[in-house]
Parts: C-alpha cells; sequence; structure tokens
C-alpha cells in the first residue's frame, strides 16, 4: 500500500515537474504556430459573419458566436508576440520587426481589436444587420490597419 | 527581308479586326492596369467592379468567338502545332501576303491570355483576404482556408499574366523592329495594308449587342453571387 502511495506521489511529483518545465519559454516554432492559427480563427469567424450578412441572414447564433471567437482570440494573441519569434528566430513569418522596434503602437493596435471585437459581439446579438455590418467594418480596420504597419505581404 | 508591298490597284486597306475586337482589346487593357493598381491599394470596392467588368469582357470574347467577324472566331485561329511550326519557318524566309487576323502562334497566345485571365477571375470570385472581411462574391460558398488558397492561386496567376503580357509586347516589338511589321495601329483602326484581302470581317452589330448583353447578364449574376 505505501509502494503504491510512494509511487503516486513520486508520479505527481514527476507530473508537475514536467507541467513547470516550460518554465523556459515554448519554442518560438510553436508561439509563431500558435498565433497564426489564432489569426485565422479570427478570420475564419470574420468569414462566418460577413457570410451571414452577405446572404441577408441574421443567424444570431451563429454571428454571435463567432464575434466571441473573435473577441477571446484576440485577448490571446495578444500575449504571442514575445520577443524572439520575429522574423529573425530562424522561424517563417509575417510578423515585422516593427512589432518588437515600436512596441507600444504594436500593443495600442492590438488592443483596438481587443475592444472593436469585444464590441462586435455585443452588436451581434442585436440582429439589427446595418449596426452588425458597421461594426465589423470597424473591426475589419483594426486588422487592416495593423497589418499595413506590422505584417508583410499585406 | 523582302517585304509585301500591296500591288498597285490593290486594296492597301484591308479590314482586319472588327470593332468589337478591339474595343475589347483595349478596355481589357485599361481594366486590367486597373484592377492591379487598385488591388495594390486594397481598395476592394474597386477591384471587385473591375473583376466583374473583366469577367463580363471575358464572356463577351468567348461568345465573340463563334459569333464574331472572321478574324475573331477561334475556328479561324485556332491551328495545330504543325501550322503552327510552318508558320515560325516561314518567318525565316520572304513572305508573301498573309490572311489577316490572328497568325498560328498568336492564336495560341490568344487562348493563353484568355484563359490566364479567366483564371484569374475564376479564382478572385472565391477569394478571401487574409482578415476574412474582404472577399469575392461567390467567397461564401468556400471557407476561410478555401478562400485563402483561391486567393494564393489568384497572386500566382497574376505573375502568369504579367510573364504572358511580357511576352506578348515583346512579340510587338519583335514584329516591329525586325520584321517592320505594325501590329499596334491595326489594334487601333481596324485596317491594314499587309494583307490579301479576304473581304468584309462580316461582323454583324447586333450579335455584338447580344453577346454583350449576356456577358453582362452572367457578370452581374457573379456580382451578386448568384442572389436575386
Amino acid at each position: 500500500m505505501t509502494k503504491i502511495k510512494i509511487l503516486c506521489a513520486v508520479s505527481c511529483v514527476a507530473l508537475l515537474a514536467a507541467a513547470s518545465a516550460p518554465a523556459a519559454g515554448p519554442s518560438a516554432d510553436s508561439v509563431v504556430a500558435a498565433r497564426k492559427a489564432g489569426f485565422k480563427k479570427i478570420g475564419g469567424a470574420m468569414k462566418a459573419i460577413r457570410d451571414q450578412l452577405a446572404s441577408g441572414g441574421t443567424n444570431k447564433p451563429v454571428m454571435v458566436s463567432a464575434a466571441q471567437t473573435m473577441a477571446a482570440t484576440a485577448r490571446e494573441q495578444a500575449k504571442l508576440f514575445p520577443a524572439g519569434t520575429g522574423p529573425g528566430a530562424g522561424v517563417k513569418t509575417d510578423a515585422l520587426p516593427a512589432i518588437w522596434s515600436d512596441r507600444a503602437t504594436f500593443d495600442a493596435a492590438m488592443n483596438r481589436l481587443i475592444a472593436e471585437s469585444t464590441k462586435l459581439a455585443t452588436v451581434a446579438g442585436s440582429g439589427d444587420s446595418a449596426a452588425i455590418t458597421a461594426q465589423l467594418k470597424a473591426t475589419g480596420a483594426t486588422c487592416a490597419a495593423c497589418h499595413k504597419q506590422f505584417r508583410a505581404d499585406n | 527581308m523582302a517585304r509585301y508591298r500591296p500591288a498597285q490597284g490593290e486594296t492597301a486597306r484591308v479590314q482586319v479586326w472588327d470593332l468589337p475586337i478591339r474595343l475589347f482589346h483595349w478596355t481589357l487593357v485599361v481594366l486590367l492596369a486597373f484592377s492591379w493598381w487598385s488591388g495594390e491599394q486594397h481598395d476592394m470596392e474597386r477591384h471587385r467592379l473591375s473583376g466583374y467588368a473583366i469577367l463580363a469582357l471575358v464572356v463577351f470574347r468567348v461568345l465573340w468567338g463563334f459569333v464574331g467577324g472572321r478574324t475573331a472566331r477561334f475556328a479561324h485561329f485556332v491551328r495545330g502545332p504543325r501550322a503552327a511550326l510552318a508558320y515560325v519557318r516561314s518567318m525565316r524566309g520572304a513572305r508573301g501576303p498573309s490572311a489577316p487576323g490572328h497568325n498560328p502562334i498568336g492564336g495560341w497566345s490568344v487562348l493563353l491570355m484568355l484563359a490566364l485571365v479567366a483564371g484569374m477571375v475564376g479564382a478572385g470570385v472565391f477569394a478571401v483576404d487574409v482578415d476574412g472581411l474582404e472577399s469575392g462574391p461567390l467567397a461564401d460558398f468556400v471557407s476561410f482556408e478555401q478562400g485563402r488558397a483561391a486567393a494564393s492561386v489568384h497572386h500566382f496567376l497574376f505573375n502568369l499574366l504579367l510573364a504572358a503580357i511580357a511576352l506578348h509586347v515583346a512579340a510587338i516589338a519583335f514584329y516591329r523592329l525586325w520584321l517592320r511589321y505594325d501590329l499596334v495601329s491595326p489594334m487601333l483602326h481596324g485596317r491594314s495594308d499587309r494583307h490579301r484581302d479576304e473581304g468584309p470581317l462580316g461582323a454583324a452589330w447586333w450579335k455584338a449587342v447580344l453577346a454583350l448583353a449576356m456577358a453582362v447578364a452572367c457578370a452581374t449574376a457573379v456580382a451578386r453571387g448568384f442572389r436575386f
């Protein structure tokens, strides 16, 4: 019985150690992959809302959940630009060095995306397609503005 | 190089290109330039409009290839590889008066250009930009990833099209400088003095109007995403 207890304790410690091992930070590759996936998720959600509007439909659950995905993902994305994940890090990325040299502007642009997409999540539930269209454009404008300044091949 | 000069009394001004073909050609030039510019500016509203107009042009050109003037018809200028090779060989020697219209090499160039422009429109209508906001009129039939792939194809084909246009312009320069053969003016006023006369081109204006109406209807349907 004690043997089992000890085994349990050891494996718990081992698991904890394994879990805390990435304290050194995930690799640049995995960060870049994660943020690419995140932006694709945002783009896909954006398209889902746009498609609803284009087809004249106002499927509220679809639009609300897509907008919430955008807002939630945007918050995660802001954390995925640590130093050392730029074009110099040997990873394939369209992120421009300006993100790190002009961090305050980049963070402000990121915050605009978070603010506008959060607002979109509220407006999406209104069923007012004109208001949703306007807010979708406002959100898209934050994408475009940031890409212009901080993304290669925009 | 012996060059063909029309004999006295021979018609010096032979009809080579009908008016719809000439309008098609120069409108396409202007619209491709405008599409390039608006695409670079990321002015997607105008880029889409330009694309719809190009789509109408392509549909019109295909229809005109069946019902247009003699030199506009596919049956007139689409020739096999043997004819193309024979034509290249004939360029070395002295040339007599040739029939008005596309030569066997030029015919293939027309098909290539048409295919590239059609391919660009085809990819463009499904394309989705990186933000997922701007997209072609039929993008809601595809997923975000498929739309992004369509955008990549759109970009890739544009580079091929630029290469084809460069080749086209180089060929015109070659004819002008090497063979002393002006290809540009006939595309402007429709006539040439370097061909034997084969009579009027037989382009009926009402067929042109009908073909254009059908082309515009097609482009409008696509522009509206087939939602009426």
